[in-house]
C-alpha cells in the first residue's frame, strides 16, 4: 500500500537533486500529490556562517521535510550534511519546556511569573548595592538580530551597563577589530561570488572542506570547471581540505604571523607591489607592540590614537627588511623557497587572488596582526575590492555577523559599527531610542573573558546567557565552572535543551528556537535573511525576545520596546534599521526580506543588493570615476599596519612537549547542544578523539584508538588516539574537537587571548601526551 | 521511512567507479551519472540514523569530494517531542 505513496516521494527527493544539478526531470504527477498538505517556508540554515537557504515543510504542525533552498544564491539547493539534520534538531527528548528555578541542589518547575520576578529582583538588589556593572548579559551569535539588538537596547539604553558580549568574543572578535583598524568599517567587501569567479585560493589555517562545506563546494565546482584554478592550503594539519588542495604547506603553530611578513618582505624586496594603488589607497601605521596574552585578571591593553605611529612607506620598507625569508622559515618552518614562491603568487598580475581564513587566524593571540597581515598582501598588491579577488574572512555562527557585529552586542559597541566611548555615537544611539544620551555608559564593559572571571572575583552579581553554553566553551573553563557551582553569582541561562551551562544555572528558561520563531540571521557575505514562525515551540519555551522585554516590564523599562503584538518584527526592524540607513551599512525596509533569499547591505536607494563594497562597480558610495574608495576609513584610505612576530603565550617545552588544539568536525557544531542531540550526528562521529601524527604514535607506542592521556598545566583528560583518520597534525602536534559534552577539552586550554580583540587563542598551548 | 535526495560528487575521472560501488549499496538508489563526475542518488533507511550511516560511508569511498543534500522527507518518523 505504502508502495505508491513512498515511490513518489522517492521521485521527488531524486527530481529535488537534479534540480539542484541543473537537470530538469519531470516528477510524475503522484509525486506531486504524495507532498501534498505540505507546507514549505524558506529560512537560513540554523547552523553555520555559510548561511544556506533551505526550505522546510510543515505538515499537521511538525517539520516533515526540508530541502536546500532552490531560489537560495549561497547554496543553490544543496545542504551540508548538518543540514540534513537540522529540523531533528528541534525534536529531541529532552527539550526545555517549563522555566526551572534552583532550590538547594535541585531544578524544580516554576510558572513564567515567578521565575521572571525572581530574576528581575536578583538585578535590581545587585544594581542597588553594587550598580549597574555589577549586571551582564551574555549572547550569542546565534541569537536572532532581533533578540541582539533588544538585548543592546534593554542592557546599554536600560539598564545603563555595557556588560553585554556575544559569544562571537571566541570566534570573530579578532576579524572585527582587523577590519576596523584597516577600513574603518566591520565586514568583507567581498562576497561569496569570488568564490566562483576568481582563480587562486590561499588558505590560511581554514579546513573549508569541514567548517564552511558549502562554500567549500562552491569553491571546488569553479575549481572543475577550471582547471587553472589552484588552491593552496597553508595549514598545522592535514585535512579533508588538504585532499582538494594543489598544494599544502606545513606551518608551525604562530608561524603566520612570521611568514606573511616574510612574503611582504619579497614583495617590497623585488617591487611586486602596486605602487598607484598605494599611492592613492593606502596610509601605513605602526602599533602598539610587546603586547601582554590576558593572562591576569584586569589586565589592561589599548591600542589608542596615541600609541599608533604614521609612518611613510619609505619607512615601512626600512621596518620589514628584518623579515626575510630565512627569518621567516626558521620560526614558520615553511622554507624561504616556498616564502619567495608565495610573493610571487601574491604579486602575479595575471592572477586573481583569494585569501580565506577563520579560527585558525582569530582565536589567536596575535589574531589582530595576523587578519592586518592578510590585509596588507591584498593592500600592497592592490587585490582588493575587485570581483574574484578578495580577502574573506569566514564566520562560524549563522549570525556571528547579523546579530553580533552589525546589531553590535560587544561590551564596546552599539549598532552599524558605532562605540560607546564615541560621544557623538551615543548621541545617535540615544535619539534613535528616545533616551537620554547620558543613560549609555561611556565605559567599555566586560569582554568575555574578564565577565567570566569577575564571577569568580564576586564583582559581577548576576549574569543571564542566552542561546549559547559558556560552561562549556570557555577556556581554562575549570575556575569558572568552580567559581558559578560556589554560587559567586545569579546565573540565568536560556537554552532549548540542558547544557553544561544550566547545570550550573539557577533560573533555566525554556527557548523557541529557529522556526519556533520569527527572525533574521545576518550570514558571512553581508546577506541578511528573514523567516517566519512556521510551528509552535513545545511546552512553555518562549522566544528570547519576550524573555527580555518580560524582564524589561519588571525592571520598569517596558516603555522601551513600544511596539505592537502584530507589528513587532517589522516595528523593531525599522527602528534598528535607523541606524543603518546613509552610512554605508544600510538594510531594506522588512517587507523586502519577506520576498527574497537575502539580501547583501549596503541595500541601494534602488532595492538592489551590493556584492562589492568600497568599488564604483558596485558600491552606490563611491561615485563614477572613483574607482575604488574606501569612504569608511579617514580619509578614505585603508591602513597597512606594521605587525612584528611575537611567540604565543605558551610553547611546548621540555615537560609539556606537544603543542594543541582544538577545532571542529564536519557532522558537529560547536558545543553538540544542537548536533549533538542528534544521535545520528553523534555515531557519525561518537566522542572526541586525539588525533596525532603516526610517527609521534609510533615513536611512544600508541596504536590507532588506544587510550591515551593528553595534560597540559591547567587540566588532564583521556581520549582515544585516531591515527591516519580524518584528519593528521603536523608532528609534534596534536588536535581534538570540541563538541563532546563529556569531555571539557577547554579544560585544558590557556585562556590567553589577544590583547586588542580579547579572544582567546584555542589553537595553542603545550600539552603532554602518555599512553594511558 | 526517512528518504533523501543525495548528489556525490567526485573527482575528475572516478564517478563510475564510485556509482558502482553506490550501486551495491543497500538501501542506495542511483539514479543517474552525469558529466562533471556528479551522481544523483536516493537514500532510505529504517531511521535517519541509518541514512546517516549511509552517506557517511559514502564520504570515506575513494574519490568522492563531498556529499550533499538536497531534500530529505522524514514524515513518518516518530514524534520525539514531549
Ligand atoms: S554549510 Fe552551514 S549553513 Fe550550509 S547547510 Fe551546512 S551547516 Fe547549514
Amino acid at each position: 500500500m505504502g508502495l505508491t505513496r513512498r515511490d513518489f516521494i522517492k521521485a521527488s527527493a531524486a527530481a529535488a537533486a537534479f534540480a539542484a544539478v541543473g537537470v530538469p526531470v519531470v516528477r510524475p504527477k503522484g509525486a506531486q500529490a504524495a507532498e501534498e498538505g505540505i507546507t514549505w517556508g524558506k529560512a537560513p540554515c540554523r547552523y553555520c556562517g555559510v548561511g544556506c537557504c533551505v526550505l522546510v515543510g510543515v505538515k499537521g504542525g511538525r517539520i516533515v521535510a526540508t530541502k536546500g533552498d532552490p531560489a537560495g544564491p549561497v547554496n543553490k539547493g544543496l545542504n551540508c550534511i548538518k543540514g540534513y539534520f537540522l529540523s531533528k534538531a528541534l525534536y529531541g527528548k529532552d527539550r526545555l519546556t517549563t522555566p526551572l528555578i534552583r532550590k538547594g541542589n535541585k531544578m524544580v518547575e516554576a510558572s513564567w511569573d515567578e521565575a521572571l520576578d525572581l530574576i528581575a529582583s536578583k538585578y535590581k538588589e545587585a544594581i542597588a548595592s553594587h550598580g549597574p556593572d555589577s549586571v551582564a548579559m551574555y549572547g550569542s551569535g546565534q541569537w536572532t538580530i532581533h533578540e541582539g539588538y533588544t538585548a543592546s537596547k534593554l542592557m546599554k539604553g536600560g539598564i545603563g551597563t555595557n556588560n553585554l558580549e556575544p559569544n562571537a568574543r571566541l570566534c570573530m572578535a579578532s576579524a572585527v577589530v582587523a577590519f576596523m583598524n584597516t577600513f574603518g568599517s566591520d565586514e568583507p567587501m567581498g562576497c561569496y561570488d569570488d568564490l566562483d569567479l576568481g582563480d587562486t585560493y590561499i588558505l590560511w589555517g581554514a579546513n573549508m572542506a569541514e567548517a564552511h562545506p558549502v562554500l567549500f563546494s562552491r569553491l571546488i565546482d569553479n575549481k572543475l570547471k577550471h582547471p587553472g584554478v589552484k588552491l593552496i592550503d597553508i595549514a598545522t594539519r592535514r585535512t579533508r581540505t588538504t585532499k582538494m588542495a594543489d598544494e599544502y604547506i606545513a606551518m608551525r603553530p604562530q608561524g603566520d604571523l612570521a611568514a606573511i611578513n616574510a612574503i611582504i618582505h619579497v614583495i617590497l624586496r623585488d617591487r611586486l607591489y602596486d605602487e598607484a594603488f598605494i599611492k592613492q589607497h593606502v596610509n601605513f601605521k605602526r602599533g602598539k607592540e610587546n603586547a601582554p596574552y590576558g593572562l591576569k585578571d584586569k589586565e589592561v591593553f589599548n591600542e589608542t590614537p596615541a600609541d599608533i605611529k604614521n609612518l611613510t612607506f619609505d619607512e615601512y620598507k626600512v621596518m620589514m627588511k628584518q623579515f626575510t625569508p630565512q627569518w621567516g622559515e626558521k620560526i614558520s618552518g615553511i622554507p624561504a623557497k616556498k616564502i619567495e614562491e608565495l610573493a610571487r603568487i601574491y604579486s602575479d598580475k595575471s592572477r586573481k587572488i583569494n585569501s580565506l581564513w577563520t579560527m585558525g587566524v582569530n582565536q589567536h593571540s596575535r589574531g589582530v596582526w595576523v587578519n592586518n597581515l592578510i590585509y596588507n598582501l591584498h593592500l600592497l598588491t592592490g587585490k582588493i575590492c575587485k570581483p574574484g579577488e578578495n580577502p574573506l574572512s569566514l564566520t562560524g555562527q549563522p549570525s556571528a555577523c547579523g546579530t553580533a557585529r552589525e546589531v553590535g552586542t560587544f561590551s564596546h559597541r552599539l549598532p552599524a559599527d558605532m562605540v560607546v566611548m564615541n560621544e557623538a555615537h551615543r548621541k545617535k544611539a540615544a535619539g534613535i531610542w528616545g533616551i537620554d544620551p547620558n543613560k549609555i555608559s561611556s565605559k567599555v564593559g566586560l569582554h568575555t573573558m574578564e565577565m567570566f572571571r569577575a564571577i569568580d572575583r564576586s564583582e559581577l552579581k548576576c549574569i543571564w546567557i542566552q542561546c549559547t553554553n559558556p560552561f562549556q566553551s570557555l577556556p581554562n573553563v575549570s575556575r569558572l565552572r568552580k567559581a558559578a557551582e560556589a554560587r559567586k553569582a545569579f546565573i540565568v541561562v536560556s537554552d532549548i535543551y540542558p547544557t553544561k551551562s544550566t547545570e550550573v544555572a539557577d533560573v533555566i528558561l525554556p527557548s523557541a528556537s529557529w522556526v519556533e520563531k520569527e527572525g533574521v540571521f545576518g550570514n558571512t557575505e553581508r546577506r541578511t535573511q528573514q523567516w517566519f514562525k512556521m510551528i509552535e515551540p513545545p511546552g512553555q519555551a518562549r522566544e528570547d525576545t519576550w524573555q527580555m522585554i518580560e524582564f524589561a516590564k519588571r525592571m520598569g523599562l517596558g516603555h522601551l520596546f513600544p511596539y505592537s503584538e502584530k507589528g513587532f518584527y517589522k516595528e523593531m526592524w525599522e527602528e534598528y534599521r535607523k541606524f543603518t540607513i546613509g552610512v554605508g551599512k544600510d538594510l531594506a525596509p522588512y517587507e523586502a526580506y519577506a520576498k527574497v533569499r537575502g539580501l547583501r547591505w549596503p541595500v541601494k536607494p534602488d532595492g538592489k543588493e551590493t556584492r562589492w563594497r568600497y568599488t564604483e562597480a558596485d558600491d552606490a558610495n563611491v561615485k563614477k570615476g572613483e574607482g575604488i574608495k574606501f569612504y569608511k576609513a579617514p580619509d578614505n584610505k585603508a591602513n597597512v599596519w606594521f605587525r612584528p612576530y611575537e611567540p604565543p603565550a605558551e610553547s611546548p617545552d621540555k615537560e609539556y612537549p606537544f603543542w594543541f588544539s582544538t577545532g571542529r568536525v564536519l557532522e558537529h557544531w560547536h558545543t553538540g547542544t544542537m548536533t549533538g542531540r542528534v544521535p545520528e550526528l553523534r555515531r557519525a562521529v561518537s566522542g572526541a578523539t586525539i588525533e596525532m601524527h603516526p610517527e609521534d604514535a609510533k615513536r611512544m607506542g600508541i596504536k590507532n584508538r588506544d587510550k591515551v592521556r593528553v595534560t597540559s598545566r591547567r587540566g588532564t583528560i583521556v581520549l582515544p588516539a585516531e591515527i591516519n583518520g580524518r584528519g593528521t597534525p603536523e608532528k609534534g602536534n596534536v588536535f581534538t574537537t570540541f563538541f563532546d559534552e563529556t569531555k571539557l577539552v577547554n579544560e585544558l586550554c590557556i585562556d590567553a587571548f589577544d590583547p586588542l580583540s580579547k579572544e582567546p587563542d584555542f589553537k595553542k598551548c603545550a600539552v603532554k601526551v602518555k599512553k594511558a | 521511512m526517512p528518504v533523501s535526495g543525495i548528489v556525490v560528487r567526485c573527482l575528475d575521472g572516478c564517478a563510475d567507479a564510485v556509482a558502482g560501488r553506490i550501486a551495491a549499496f543497500e538501501g542506495i538508489e542511483l539514479h543517474g551519472v552525469l558529466p562533471d563526475g556528479l551522481i544523483v542518488a536516493v537514500v532510505e533507511a529504517e531511521t535517519v540514523d541509518g541514512e546517516v550511516a549511509l552517506v557517511t560511508e559514502l564520504q570515506d569511498i575513494e574519490g568522492v569530494i563531498s556529499v550533499q543534500m538536497a531534500y530529505h522527507n522524514f514524515e513518518d518518523l516518530e514524534a520525539e517531542r514531549p
